[in-house]
């Protein structure tokens, strides 16, 4: 075996390991922490291939998550249909939904889509608020609850929905794969540094970038399901807020934007510390928050490319000191 | 009838006070063309600083204005100064993004900081003056309408001539065009930008103290003023000071005469769909003159 390899192989008993742990701490809480801790590092992995390696700056990915978490509670409220299958109605939605917003926000660039996409976010949580009948307005809707039913998505013991949040990142994390090493990924990259340079040499922009879109949104919708499912409770607030289009792009860019561990990284640092501010604040309103937003500004004051660049940075620097020596 | 044409007037007054948001985040955009998401929570500050000096030492709202205006001068030349200089100069792309996502952090912070040593209550100056009315014949106008109306105009009149006929003004608008041939010229980009920062968040205080009048301060006030100053801004065009004052009223009529004719569930979406049509159609503003 090659040194490469196995210091490849070591990662991934690392990951292993770090990944199973959680399971045999016996401990309710901790697995819940770690549940929300894989579901960020998912959605931050699904956001990033539209913010991160199409370098699209959406804030307004809650609007994808909340017609996922929907969807599937409806359908399954309703019509009876498992969730199981319903999340793939939620995510066909959120390609609908990605693909109206897209046609009529992809050609602005940087800001200019930031805000269309805070604003589109908003439409449709206005309109989700005003269906009362529908889907039960400002209120939201209950999951009905059957307790040990994994057929239909739903568990008394945490330990179900760890192991299924760990396979969603899995995937996630090989999508992310997929795209970074396609020619696709390389014409993305393209369109993120230099859009009319892109552009200029016959890389059809705007469909490349509607359809990372699709992706990114069917991806993150599913993730609304997941969530859902666990809460067993959708409301406006909980699964449209704005807050939470910001929270998914700022775990994203505080790992790293367009890396593929970055997000695992960013959800890794930024949800355990969000649970430990909560807690030895002692009940301080929006310590959590607080957190996020001073975190944010550090890691792009320091080095606005994430944590994996700083990462980087530091293992490198020994090695660059002996080849200038 | 005259229900509309009350809505009509009161929405241009109250627009105005919203084109004196826009102002200072429309400012920033043109001279460094940097999106700061902290404008909101800048203005949510602002309302404070007048609240806290209104409520202390018993000043008049309008007499608080030019507190609120220097503390913001100051705080916006600081931020420029220390921090967002920095990663500015980190970026060549065209469109600096990490500033925008620093000021992402910035306003995530302050509001949940001014949560968590404020508290989440809504807070009204208790004065007398903010009720008093005008009545002219069917129509009744607040004091606190008219002196919003006034002084924004006379702000926004300023600021545009300050623009247009001061070497400081010609400086500014010189760095916003070009900045390399600016300093070539001699003029310091670094001292334009923190002086072209600090002016926008000075304007904004003075909007903070007229619009704490009308309408109470919370810690998350600033993410609905935020949000509408920057629809203002792409309605106006971009770097466009009297579009602002102009993009303000449109979006100030829009508010209360929908709020008349639709659901006021449905009116905040008006607002975004407006945001989203000129996007669409007419990315340079409806007053905006297409450059380059």
């Amino acid at each position: 075996m090659t040194a490469q390899g196995t210091k490849h192989s070591l990662w991934g008993v690392l990951i292993l390991v770090l990944a199973i742990v959680p399971l045999f701490t016996g401990s309710q809480y901790v697995l819940s922490i770690a549940v929300m801790t894989l579901l960020y590092a998912y959605l931050a992995l699904s956001w990033n291939v539209l913010g991160g390696i199409a370098g699209q700056l959406s804030l307004g990915h809650s609007a994808y998550f909340g017609i996922g978490a929907y969807a599937s509670t409806w359908f399954f409220v309703h019509m009876g249909i498992s969730p199981w299958i319903g999340m793939w109605i939620g995510a066909a939605l959120a390609i609908v939904a990605a693909v109206i917003v897209g046609l009529s926000s992809l050609h602005l660039r940087g800001a200019y889509f930031a805000l269309a996409t805070i604003a589109s976010a908003m439409v449709i949580k206005t309109m989700v608020e005003n269906a009362d009948d529908l889907l039960g307005g400002p209120r939201g809707m209950e999951v009905t609850l059957l307790r040990d039913a994994p057929w239909q998505f739903q568990s008394t013991g945490k330990e179900f929905y760890y192991v299924i949040a760990l396979v969603f990142v899995a995937l996630a994390l090989l999508i992310n794969w997929r795209i970074l090493r396609s020619r696709y990924g390389y014409y993305l990259a393209a369109v993120r540094n230099d859009q009319d340079a892109a552009l200029a040499l016959g890389v059809p922009t705007t469909r490349y970038k509607l359809y990372a879109a699709m992706i990114s949104a069917a991806m993150t919708a599913i993730g609304g399901t997941f969530y859902a499912q666990f809460v067993l409770f959708v409301s406006p607030d909980k699964v449209f807020g704005a807050n939470l289009g910001v929270v998914i792009a700022v775990v994203c860019i505080i790992g790293g934007r367009g890396t593929l561990w970055g997000p695992v990284l960013g959800a890794l640092l930024l949800l355990p510390s969000e649970e430990l501010a909560r807690s030895f604040s002692g009940g301080l309103l929006g310590a959590d928050m607080m957190l996020y937003g001073l975190l944010l500004m550090l890691v792009i004051w320091y080095e606005p490319r994430g944590l994996v660049a700083i990462f980087q940075r530091w293992f490198k620097r020994p090695v660059k000191q002996g080849v200038t020596k | 009838m005259s229900i509309y044409l009350q809505a009509l007037l009161g929405g241009i007054a109250t627009g105005a006070v919203y084109g004196l948001i826009a102002l200072g985040l429309s400012l920033q955009f043109g001279v460094m063309k940097i999106i700061n998401f902290a404008h909101g929570s800048f203005l949510m500050v602002a309302m404070y600083v007048t609240y806290y000096t209104c409520t202390n030492f018993g000043l008049h709202p309008l007499a608080a204005a030019p507190i609120a205006a220097v503390v913001l001068f100051f705080v916006g030349w600081a931020c420029q100064r220390f921090f967002i200089d920095g990663i500015y100069r980190k970026e060549s792309a065209r469109e600096p993004i990490g500033v925008l996502i620093f000021t992402t952090g910035l306003w995530i912070f302050l509001d949940y900081f001014a949560l968590a040593l404020l508290g989440p209550d809504s807070r009204m100056i208790d004065s007398p003056w903010s009720n008093e009315v005008v009545i002219m014949g069917d129509l009744i106008f607040t004091y606190p309408q008219i002196a919003g109306f006034v002084i924004a105009a006379l702000v926004t009149i300023g600021l545009v001539a300050f623009m247009r006929y001061t070497a400081l003004g010609r400086a500014i608008r010189a760095t916003g065009q070009d900045r390399e041939a600016a300093s070539v010229l001699g003029i310091d980009s670094k001292r334009v930008y923190q002086l072209s920062f600090a002016i926008g968040l000075g304007v904004l205080g003075i909007a903070g103290a007229l619009l704490l009048p009308m309408y109470p301060v919370n810690p998350f006030v600033g993410d609905i003023f935020g949000m509408r100053a920057f629809v203002i801004v792409v309605l106006g065009g971009i770097g466009s000071i009297a579009g602002a004052f102009w993009g303000g009223i449109i979006v100030g009529i829009l508010e209360s005469v929908g709020s008349q004719v639709i659901p006021v569930t449905y009116a905040e979406a008006l607002i975004f769909l407006l945001f989203l049509g000129v996007m669409y159609f007419r990315p340079s503003g409806l007053f905006g003159v297409e450059k380059e």
